[in-house]
């Protein structure tokens, strides 16, 4: 990331400074900073040597050190990732994803989505890794599953740990963050998502996002996304979202592996949202940073922030 | 449902928390990005040791290979790449639950010999260093061929399952046939499943007609697994691993020394 981009991501942060937390009448104003990966895909550790640019770049107690530090610096944060957490590493094949649950929890995250990899086991495996993630004992609470576009009556026990969305309260901001994921259809093989059937993202996205704005009069709506950035030949991707869902302010997404340095600002009916991804492997670690006052966004950037040792 | 954790993990787990949640500090602190951020002590404390386990495991045998699988020099058939693309064709298969016909990966991507006798864990990463991925994709007949004919312009012949190649002539004037393995004619219109990697299919190593391929299938299972699957398994039946027959390409030398100058053309 170039220090252009870091600085602007500091804009947010610099102009909420200046809002008052409680304003004296009405809704109140606050800030509140998104940091997020996607598709980690079991990089435990750094990237070894031979890896070209990400070398020796990522792993996951470095990314809770830069975590912890901004938590310390920022106060109101989310931790938030989009999917596709399993898969890639030995690790994965030896410890079936509880690793990786287990160590999100400790590094903090408030939540995450379900991307295609997360099934590569079948779904009764992908329980048990959150099963083992949730009966850790371990100062931090266990982070949510987010997804609004999966129809898991077929599977009971995965349909109890999944949430259509989540809410959270910070200083002068109320937040409201759901998930979607990417077809099923060439991606995951039908004896792995059994009794889980894939509806249509952004029809499924309307009522939730009226539902957060609207009845659980959230200030911030984030969509955690695992449909890929800009995919050419999809129906639905991270781009196209916004016009076709109105009312987001922010989407974290993952699946295409796309190394963003700064979120893309994308038109919307009701202003305009935030589209970021970080890559994969916990090679970066996003950052967005809103300002709003009275309810509304007033000013959001963000940035790449590199893991590095 | 049983948690298997590893103990050191468990113990870690079960330890009393000192740590209890300190109010938040508001400092004026910039942090630099480009600092080095050091491991976080307590996730390092879980990860160290397991860490260990994953290389010790590096040393687990897996099946005997009394004769080894080579790539092969120049003018010898990659009998090492045969076996991998034939794991290749033999893992697709019931992914995508209809026969595979052929299967394609680069020559470039095997990193090491199967040196004969025991072979470990290790040796299966050595070979495979790389996370490449199973992908399967749907081409016609007359595809099939340009790809086989792609990867001999290029490296002399790719490593690939389901087909027999010949070229016969000389580099100035040379003639290729390609048909399936058992010897009949390839119908160039005809579709037919290929498996192959995400890395040819993504356009690595110069084969641009895989990147044609329809209807991808990203299985989401790298190589490195598969063959080490494929290894356990027969390791577990006391079975050898044997390398392939030989015949697969048969390219006179000349033509690959021409391939290899770059003078040649079909």
């Amino acid at each position: 990331m170039d220090r252009r981009h870091f600085l602007a991501s500091l804009g947010a942060a610099a102009v909420a400074s200046q809002v008052p937390l409680k304003a004296a009448e009405g809704p109140a104003s606050g800030r509140i900073t998104l940091l997020h990966t996607n598709d980690t895909h079991s990089r435990i550790e750094p990237f070894g040597p031979g890896n070209g640019a990400i070398s020796g770049k990522g792993g996951m107690a470095r990314r809770a050190t830069l975590v912890k530090q901004l938590r310390r610096q920022l106060g109101s944060v989310l931790l938030l990732d989009a999917g596709d957490t399993f898969q890639g590493t030995p690790y994965f094949n030896r410890y079936k994803g509880r690793l990786d649950y287990q160590l999100m929890r400790m590094i903090g995250y408030d939540a995450t989505t379900l991307g295609n990899h997360d099934f590569d086991n079948g779904v009764g495996m992908l329980v048990e890794a959150m099963a083992s993630m949730e009966q850790l004992e371990h100062r931090n609470p266990p982070f949510a599953f987010l997804n609004c576009n999966f129809d898991c009556k077929g599977a009971p026990e995965l349909a109890k740990r999944i949430r259509p969305y989540l809410v959270r309260d910070f200083p002068g901001v109320k937040v409201g963050i759901t998930g979607v994921g990417v077809a099923f259809a060439g991606l995951v093989a039908p004896k792995n998502h059994e009794g889980v059937s894939w509806k249509d993202p952004f029809e499924s996205l309307k009522p939730v996002v009226k539902r957060l704005r609207e009845v659980e009069k959230v200030d911030l709506v984030v969509v955690l996304s695992h449909l890929g950035y800009d995919v050419k030949d999809a129906g639905y991707d991270d781009l196209r979202m916004p016009g076709q869902v109105a009312g987001i302010d922010a989407i974290i997404g993952g699946h295409s592996h796309t190394f963003l340095d700064a979120p893309v600002k994308v038109k919307q009916a009701q202003g305009e949202t935030l589209v970021f991804q970080v890559g994969f492997g916990g090679v970066n670690l996003g950052r967005m940073d809103f300002a709003l006052a009275r309810g509304e966004v007033k000013a959001a950037s963000g940035a790449a922030m590199p893991v590095v040792g | 449902m049983k948690l298997k954790l590893s103990s050191a993990f468990l113990a870690l787990a079960l330890l009393p928390l000192h740590l209890a949640a300190q109010p938040p500090k508001v400092t004026a602190e910039v942090i630099p990005i480009t600092e080095a951020l050091p491991d976080d002590p307590e996730v390092q404390k879980v990860i160290a040791p397991l860490a260990e386990e994953i290389k010790a495991s590096f040393g687990q045998p897996l099946v005997q290979a009394p004769q080894g699988l080579f790539r092969g020099r120049r003018g010898e058939e990659n009998l090492l790449g045969y076996w991998v693309s034939d794991v290749m064709r033999q893992a697709a298969q019931p992914l995508v639950g209809v026969p595979v016909r052929f299967a394609i990966t680069n020559a470039g991507g095997l990193r090491a010999n199967l040196r004969p006798g025991q072979l470990k864990v290790g040796d299966i990463f050595e070979l495979m260093p790389f996370e490449n991925e199973l992908v399967v994709v749907e081409l016609t007949g007359a595809e099939v061929i340009q790809v086989v004919k792609e990867g001999l312009l290029r490296r002399g012949g790719e490593p690939c399952s389901g087909v027999k190649v010949k070229v016969e002539g000389t580099p100035q004037q040379a003639t290729l046939t390609v048909t399936w393995e058992d010897g009949s004619p390839i119908d160039p219109a005809t579709v037919v499943k290929v498996a192959t990697t995400d890395y040819l299919y993504g356009g690595g190593d110069s084969i641009p007609t895989l990147k044609k391929g329809r209807k991808p299938f990203t299985t989401g299972i790298t190589l490195r697994q598969m063959l080490l699957d494929q290894c356990a398994v027969l390791g577990k039946a006391g079975k050898d691993l044997l390398p392939p027959a030989t015949g697969r390409y048969a390219v006179p030398v000349p033509i690959l020394e021409a391939i290899r100058d770059k003078t040649f053309k079909l």
